[in-house]
């Protein structure tokens, strides 16, 4: 294990009852590296990127995430503090953005501050409106999120995420429930994000977003990596069947456009 | 430049569209008035027939104005004791629902029951065991010496009215804040989690106040049957509406009387608040309005 890795994940397992999601999964990340994940639906991503946080619990194997190390194995429980722990060094952006309808954009932003954080309202105000004015939506700070469109509504999910100051961002398909001409602002943000040294874990489905913004991309079959490289080798040159099978649709139509 | 333009309303018959759409709007408007002026002749014409057969059966006006004013000092007692009980009700199903919802079996076990025994019995035989059947539980503990323990359990009739309808409301508004939890999007909960929220922060900031805006509907439901469920009380002696006409009623002959008057005052009861709820219910949802 390399000490400045900033992630390092080692042999993890998932069962969902009898089905056996993630069959031994292992990588590391280093800080202010951007990560894409990529795979057919149902392949494990998703499942992978949840079971970082704890969102999903492994079955086995284990994690460590900004210095916090936990382990997994059948039958034991993790305790409470130590998953708030690694929670806390990550951020998350949903592909349905899940803001809370009853608050206010600002509202929204500053809730893990005030609720999980105990901050004072208004130290958390002031960060909050720095993060939401990263992601251009200073002047939307009062209004509910039903007023926003797809786009705005991720942004603030961003902002609700990056607020927490987390070591790590994780996204799972942000784009993917968007209407087309909204999927462009979404990547704007995540791409200044990058280019700023922001830690980055990506599911998604966006290839050009991948070959420009990646340092590095991991395609998963069934629960395991087969394989990785960066970007402009695996889109390419891929070596794997599966991955050149997977690929192919999505890079014909990405050179037709050219 | 652009202020000099007429406004479309000025221009009158220059634009052949507008001209259409004001014509079907006025349409549309002498429709719903025509529509209302019948509703109108209709109630007046029931009405009307109400009023002969009363007189056919020797109603007596003068009666009911001369004695409103003791009942409807009843209704202050009927809201008082529907407002304790729908806020006591109100507490205990929310418990309820937490512990429907909870993984813990006594929390589950002891909700369910209760859900289940308040759904399954009258509120009449609740009102009898809690008035009447509860002192003797009294009487046996302060017979063993528990004379504090045993007072607690001999409620005075207002007490007891008020506990047997929180308690029955409670269980059937246990089922409306259990569903009203469930149906708050699971991605509410991720969110939360992902922020690093627990399970009681959770709860009590994201779905608690998303739930409560689902049901203010079904709580004001409940209000309202509620109000006109608390006429039996008057079994205990409470001088709310009902006890007062029915006394009135017996001591003079005049039934029609006054427990009309009694259903006209909990009738002006629910209107009341129908309205209230309506208005309670548009300021909730103005966060969801765009």
């Amino acid at each position: 294990m390399n000490d400045n890795n900033i992630i390092q994940v080692t042999d993890l397992h998932k069962w969902f009852g009898m089905l056996h999601v993630l069959r031994g999964i292992s990588f590391s990340v280093k800080p202010k590296e951007v990560l894409v994940l990529i795979g057919r639906s149902g392949s494990g991503k998703s499942t992978l990127l949840r079971c970082l946080n704890f969102m999903e619990e492994p079955s086995s194997g284990a994690i460590s995430v900004g210095g916090v190390s936990v382990e997994s194995a059948p039958g034991v429980r993790v305790g409470h503090q130590k998953v708030l722990a690694l929670r806390l060094q990550m951020g998350m952006v949903f592909q349905e953005f899940n803001l809370f309808p009853h608050m206010t954009v600002l509202g929204n932003v500053i809730e893990g501050l005030v609720t999980v954080k105990k901050m004072q309202k208004d130290q958390a105000v002031a960060i909050g409106e720095k993060y939401l004015a990263k992601v251009g939506l200073s002047d939307k700070r009062d209004i509910h999120p039903i007023r926003l469109s797809g786009g705005q509504k991720q942004r603030v999910a961003i902002a609700r995420a990056l607020a927490m100051e987390p070591k790590v961002m994780l996204f799972d398909e942000p784009t993917s429930a968007l209407d087309p001409e909204l999927i462009g602002e979404v990547l704007d943000v995540m791409k200044q994000l990058a280019l700023e040294g922001t830690t980055m874990i990506v599911v998604t489905h966006e290839m050009g977003f991948a070959e420009d913004v990646s340092d590095r991309v991991i395609y998963i079959d069934q629960g395991k990596i087969v394989e990785e490289g960066e970007p402009h080798a695996i889109f390419t040159d891929p070596k794997d069947e599966r991955t050149k099978t997977f690929l192919k649709p999505l890079l014909k139509l990405q050179h037709l456009q050219e | 430049m652009a202020a000099d333009l007429p406004l479309p309303v000025a221009s009158g018959g220059a634009d052949p569209d507008l001209q259409m759409g004001l014509s079907l709007e006025a349409h549309q408007r002498r429709k719903r008035l025509i529509q209302i002026f019948k509703i109108a002749i209709v109630w007046a014409v029931l009405v009307g027939l109400m009023i002969a057969v009363l007189m056919q059966l020797r109603f007596d006006p003068a009666y009911v104005a001369q004695h409103y004013s003791f009942v409807l000092q009843g209704a202050m007692v009927t809201i008082g004791v529907s407002l304790a009980s729908i806020f006591f009700a109100t507490i205990l199903a929310l418990l309820g629902a937490v512990g429907r919802l909870s993984q813990n079996a006594i929390a589950q076990g002891i909700s369910g029951l209760y859900v289940s025994i308040f759904r399954g019995t009258p509120l009449l035989i609740q009102i009898y065991l809690i008035y009447l059947g509860l002192p003797q539980i009294g009487a046996a503990l302060s017979r063993q010496g528990f004379d504090q323990l045993g007072d607690m359990f001999t409620l005075n009739a207002l007490q007891a009215g008020i506990l047997a309808l929180s308690l029955n409301y409670g269980a059937y508004m246990t089922e409306i804040f259990r569903a009203g939890i469930q149906s708050i999007g699971y991605g509410q909960q991720e969110a939360a989690t992902a922020i690093g929220m627990n399970g009681w922060q959770t709860f009590r900031r994201i779905i608690l106040p998303q739930a409560v805006r689902v049901i203010i509907p079904d709580i004001g439901n409940q209000f309202i049957a509620m109000q006109k469920d608390s006429a039996l009380v008057s079994i205990m002696g409470i001088w709310e509406i009902t006890f007062r006409a029915n006394r009135l009623a017996r001591k003079d002959t005049k039934f029609m009387e006054m427990f009309l008057l009694a259903a006209a005052l909990y009738w002006i009861l629910t209107i009341i608040s129908s309205w209230l709820e309506n208005r309670l219910e548009r300021r909730l949802s103005q966060a969801y309005e765009r």
